[in-house]
């Protein structure tokens, strides 16, 4: 523990925008004991993401997927929602921060407000709206699940606030209602203030507000958008009709340097565009033609490239490289037929082409706002030139004042993932200045007593979710619900919106009480995603939580079924009658807790794994690191500078310095694991340590897997046969050891991705861009004369990277594209190497003699640890052997398994920021588990019916844990503190003794009953 | 036949069968609409009696998926579930029903395509073998409602 951390420093943090990353920080805080602050401008939270239709990769609807967090966070009750406020000034510093905070008058009383909608029905001009496209979406809110759930009146535009007033069947209205102004404590900030959108108006050669059929990236997806302005038809705005063709245009005011543009790369925009081009061909199949003009198809993310790879081979997105120069309308017999063309060069060649489109979309890119600016004025925050906050390779989220942390987009243009992984490790950092009085569940939820049900007849409530179109647009949710009112027990039916939304929870309990349900189905997504939100809802509404069965309508019917919509919908049926039969026989069940073992395993002792166990042990937390190696610090040992030129050899010594000085730390060296047992808040790992292997065995909470990937070293292109052939790895420590050969050397030839996104490696390694372009500069430092061709197939420089890009351009280094079917040929040459690729620019074949070719190999996953580790820990894998997160997007370092986190280069290839990002995330993540004093084991426990044992001990030999044993009294016992819940027992025993709670035999057949009624 | 729908019956367990079967439809993977998932925890809690059941309710088709060898979450429940698949197939052999209307298939969570393939694979094969003759002698003997 460390000292200087007591009562007096706040338990606090300020949290500043209520976006993905401001949402995500609050939860991972709270969750883990500490009170937050949540401020955000507008008057509903949710940020950019709400806007948008579906997201990438999952192409799932983001309501679905965003909802429950909303409803997550207005529960928390460590967290204080302040809508419409702004942060005015600050003073004090990190630990005792002061900040005064102004609200803006809603004129609405929070906790009068239903949002019935009266008010918007009768004064639509007097209700605050953010507009998605020209015209008015549906409803005012801004998405169908608005955190809080209220409207906002526009008072100076409002003509008659008497009659305004009297709409209002709640009275909620307050005319009167006036600015406020806070101050509020804060042991940390953080900074999620987002970003703005980039208005292509400026831009005077692509028509935006001139041709209505020119509509940007995020128009288009509230076209889309089933709760935007059209009610989800795919429509032109200039008349109404559906287009035949849509094209994309990419890099849209980023990557330029003409007026109004900037010069980085906003780095989400070709995955969104891929997105929006997939659901439409999904959506509208051979009716529509899409076509994406891009530059350099940048999805470097993990699994993107496969993405890319769907877009192209299954959905048939065609993609043209080149930056068009014009948009002009189309004509017909001397008028405007609403169609454009577009005006552009096609890629090696010399003669300018044209294209008609009946729909253009400007793919745009991020932009910080001026009132962001201001803001980090007013907050003494430094700013790159570009508006983003300054910060260091080393320390990704920490911003120029020490205790005030960024996040998301705000810090650098990104996507998702990555603004979650940096709003856990802002999270992170915050709590390090925080007081290390944790007061967890301090403040208990105020959940009614539970109903005992015994004796009541089973009255049942089906609820089916329509999940917008991804449920609805396939079967009708409607005949599904009116059809189970008819079978016995059921005595509601009826279908909710969206099912996991806040209005649609609160409408289930309201049936719940009102109908005197004692069983509910509810046919919506995954239980695997949604059972613990509904199970909830069971509770809020005083029935316990086991009474409910979740029916899997979307991922495993309506998702996979669209093209048969007939066959969807009878399976839908037949899924919602398993159902109603299963629930029929649940009943109230308890879960089973133990206390909490609170250390942590770190496997893995790179970089990341370091940063990870440091940040865990500075929060009190004891640490056991393993390393396989004698030494820690993994890829890193062999990398000498970042693409900013950070030396990495000193902030790594420094790094294990801490490290093996930091008493809460147990570091073990050449140590493997060998096995493992138990589960979360109660693991027990084997591992042999040191050159005797010696045995041993650790008790921890939490595993958290570091253990990298490795440096690619294909034996292709003559690498590790000629002299002359080396990786970027080997480049990286020559030019610093040895300039003079670098002065010496003439030609260079790079190639790029050399084992990379081909089919044994299928996915981006991610590094070998900057590799390249960061050594091309370095070169020329030293040695301007030299002749630098790289050979790529998609310059991938994110964000900030691209001006690193632009440099290298302008030093003179030749950037080649090449394409996978006509790969550049290598010969040797005796000490020279000979290069032969085709210059689609030139038109022909060039040869380079080149007295050095660097290889850009990157990574592949490190298959044999993770394959071991995979087994040992039960994890799974993707299929190129890099472990695989719960959910890429919402939970990217957390693993299936509860207890289980991954970060750095075992998740995905990822540079040294981006993995020390992911070590504070984990860290994050990981307190949030250990703030918790009891493990919840669930209710999935074996049971032994003592009247029926006949204690032949064949549960005793099935049990894979060896927990039954045969008791003083003869009969079989299972103990529930010992029971993984698997019901291998269960099945065995002859004389149907033992029953698993949750998954009994009698639930079992009543599914198989539910199904054949209908079919037999 | 050709109008033959067979109805399966697919035992999967939460961590890895049934995992698969959601990324399939994150993948918008598509399969036959006939299989049906019974969610389990493991495959090992699967016995004798709920194949049996499944069959005799009506099921043409019955199969476990679970976590791949040596991968089960639970240690070793699947290599109990496969034991008793092949018992079963004995059985259904032995009194004329054909065990090739029970099967297990092992699967990591990652793998939907091969959640799908299967789900086609299996169908097809089952589709081709025809309705269970338990089922048609139930039929026959008016004991179920007249099939299709």
């Amino acid at each position: 523990m460390q000292e200087q951390r007591n009562s007096e420093l706040s338990n606090k943090v300020l949290i500043v925008g209520g976006g993905m990353g401001g949402i995500r920080a609050a939860l991972d805080l709270a969750e883990a004991g500490r009170d937050v602050v949540l401020v955000d401008k507008s008057y509903s939270i949710g940020g950019l993401m709400t806007s948008l239709d579906r997201t990438f990769p999952t192409n799932n609807c983001d309501l679905c997927t965003l909802s429950p967090r909303l409803s997550e966070s207005g529960r928390q009750l460590h967290i204080e929602l302040m809508t419409m406020t702004e942060v005015g000034s600050l003073t004090g510093s990190v630990g005792k921060f002061k900040a005064g905070l102004t609200t803006r008058p809603r004129y609405i009383d929070l906790h009068k407000c239903t949002a019935c909608g009266e008010c918007y029905r009768q004064f639509p001009e007097c209700v605050r709206f953010t507009p998605g496209l020209d015209h008015r979406a549906p409803t005012c809110m801004r998405y169908p699940q608005a955190t809080p759930y209220a409207f906002s009146i526009d008072i100076d535009a409002c003509k008659d606030i008497e009659a305004l007033v009297g709409v209002c069947p709640a009275g909620a209205i307050l005319p009167d209602d006036r600015q406020t102004t806070h101050e509020v404590d804060a042991g940390a900030i953080i900074l999620a203030a987002g970003s703005e959108l980039f208005d292509p108006r400026v831009l005077d050669t692509y028509g935006y507000g001139v041709y209505p059929n020119v509509v940007t990236s995020l128009e288009y997806e509230r076209i889309l958008s089933a709760s935007g302005p059209t009610g989800g038809a795919l429509v032109r705005p200039s008349d109404g009709k559906k287009p035949r063709k849509v094209a994309w245009i990419q890099c849209v005011g980023s990557r330029g340097l003409q007026k109004g543009s900037v010069p980085y790369c906003s780095s989400a925009c070709c995955m969104y565009a891929l997105k929006e081009a997939m659901v439409t061909r999904e959506r509208f199949l051979e009716d529509i033609e899409t076509t994406i003009f891009y530059m350099d198809m940048r999805t470097y993310g993990k699994d993107y490239e496969l993405y890319l790879q769907r877009a192209k081979n299954d959905y048939g997105v065609r993609f043209v490289r080149s930056r068009p120069h014009s948009i002009d309308p189309a004509f017909s017999d001397g008028a405007m037929t609403g169609a454009l063309d577009i005006g552009y060069m096609p890629y090696g060649s010399n003669l300018p082409a044209a294209e008609e489109f009946d729909m253009v979309v400007l793919t745009v890119g991020f932009r910080v706002s001026n009132e962001v600016r201001e803001l980090a004025a007013r907050l003494g925050v430094e700013l790159n030139d570009h508006g983003f906050a300054k910060t260091e390779t080393f320390e990704p989220v920490a911003s120029s004042t020490p205790g005030i942390y960024v996040c998301g987009l705000f810090e650098t243009p990104k996507d998702i993932p990555e603004t979650l992984v940096q709003a856990g490790a802002a999270a992170c950092c915050a709590s390090a200045h925080l007081s290390s009085l944790r007061v967890v569940n301090d403040k208990k939820d105020d959940l009614p007593p539970e109903r005992d049900i015994t004796g009541e007849d089973k009255r049942i409530g089906v609820f089916v979710c329509d999940c917008e179109n991804n449920i609805g647009g396939v079967i009708d949710v409607k005949a599904i619900a009116a059809e189970l009112l008819g079978l016995p027990d059921v005595v509601a039916a009826e279908t909710i919106g969206h099912g996991c939304s806040r209005d649609s929870l609160e409408r289930i309990q309201e049936v719940i009480r009102k109908e005197k349900l004692n069983r509910v189905v509810i046919g919506a997504c995954s239980p695997r995603t949604h059972e613990a939100v509904f199970q909830d809802t069971l509770r809020k509404a005083g029935l316990n939580k086991y009474l409910v069965e979740i029916v899997n309508l979307r991922d495993q019917d309506t998702w996979v079924h669209p093209d048969k919509p007939a066959f969807a919908a009878s399976k839908a049926k037949e899924l919602m009658h398993m159902g109603v039969g299963a629930v029929r026989m649940t009943h109230p069940l308890t879960d089973y807790t133990l206390p909490m073992n609170k250390d942590v395993l770190v496997v893995g002792g790179g970089v990341t794994g370091m940063k990870a166990a440091l940040s865990l042990a500075d929060g009190g937390f004891k640490v056991s690191l393993i390393e396989r190696s004698q030494h820690l610090g993994g890829n890193a040992r062999k990398l000498r500078r970042t693409l900013g030129g950070d030396d990495v050899q000193a902030y790594l010594a420094t790094l294990v310095a801490k490290v093996e000085g930091n008493e809460n730390i147990q570091v073990l060296k050449q140590a493997v694991v060998v096995d493992h047992t138990g589960m979360a808040g109660m693991f027990k790992t084997g591992v042999q340590v040191g050159p005797r292997m010696v045995y041993r065995q650790l008790v921890h909470g939490i595993t958290i897997l570091a253990t990298g990937a490795l440096p690619n070293r294909p034996s292709e292109m003559l690498l590790g046969k000629h002299k002359a052939v080396v990786t970027q790895l080997d480049l990286d420590s020559v030019i610093e050891d040895d300039p003079e050969k670098v002065k010496a050397l003439q030609n260079i030839v790079m190639v790029q991705c050399v084992g990379s996104r081909v089919p044994e490696n299928p996915n981006c390694s991610r590094i070998c861009c900057q590799s390249a372009v960061k050594n091309a500069l370095r070169i020329k430092a030293l040695n301007p004369d030299a002749s630098i061709y790289v050979l790529y197939r998609d310059m991938r420089m994110p964000g900030m990277q691209e001006e690193y890009y632009t440099r290298a351009r302008e030093k003179g280094v030749v950037f080649v594209p090449y394409e996978l079917d006509d790969m550049p040929v290598v010969g040797a040459d005796g000490d020279k190497i000979s290069v032969t690729f085709t210059d689609p620019v030139l038109g022909s074949t060039v040869n380079v003699p080149s007295d050095c070719l660097v290889l850009s190999t990157g990574f592949v996953a490190d298959e044999e640890s993770t394959e071991d580790l995979g087994i040992i820990f039960h994890l799974p894998r993707t299929s190129d052997g890099y472990f695989l997160e719960d959910h890429v997007k919402l939970r990217p370092v957390d693993l299936p398994t509860p207890g289980f986190f991954v970060a750095g280069a075992a998740h995905s290839p990822k540079n040294l920021r981006d993995s020390i990002a992911q070590a504070q995330a984990v860290a994050s993540r990981a307190q949030t588990f250990l703030a918790g004093d009891a493990i919840n084991m669930g209710a999935a426990i074996a049971k032994v019916d003592s009247n029926r044992c006949a204690a032949c001990l064949i549960c005793v030999r099935a049990c894979p844990f060896d927990v039954p044993f045969i008791n003083s009294e003869g009969h079989s016992e299972i103990d529930p503190a010992k029971c993984h819940g698997c019901g291998t027992c269960a099945s065995a025993c002859p004389a149907e003794a033992i029953a698993l709670m949750q998954y009994e035999d009698d639930l079992i057949f009543a599914k198989l009953d539910g199904l054949f009624e209908r079919t037999a | 036949m050709e109008s033959f729908q067979p109805v399966i019956v697919a035992f999967c367990c939460h961590y890895c069968a049934y995992t698969a079967a959601d990324m399939a439809g994150s993948k918008r993977l598509h399969y036959p609409a006939n299989v049906k998932i019974i969610r389990v925890p493991c495959t090992g809690k699967v016995s004798a009696l709920h194949i049996m059941e499944a069959l005799r309710k009506g099921a043409d088709g019955v199969y476990v998926a679970g976590c791949l060898d040596g991968d089960c979450h639970f240690r070793s429940g699947n290599t109990c579930a496969t034991k008793r698949v092949a018992y079963v197939k004995k059985l259904l052999d032995e009194i004329g029903i054909g065990g090739e209307r029970v099967e297990m298939f092992a699967m990591s969570a990652g793998m939907g395509e091969v959640f799908a393939r299967t789900a086609t694979d299996f169908t097809e094969k089952i589709r081709d073998l025809g309705p269970n003759p338990a089922r048609v002698g139930l039929d026959k003997l008016g004991c179920v409602g007249a099939g299709a």
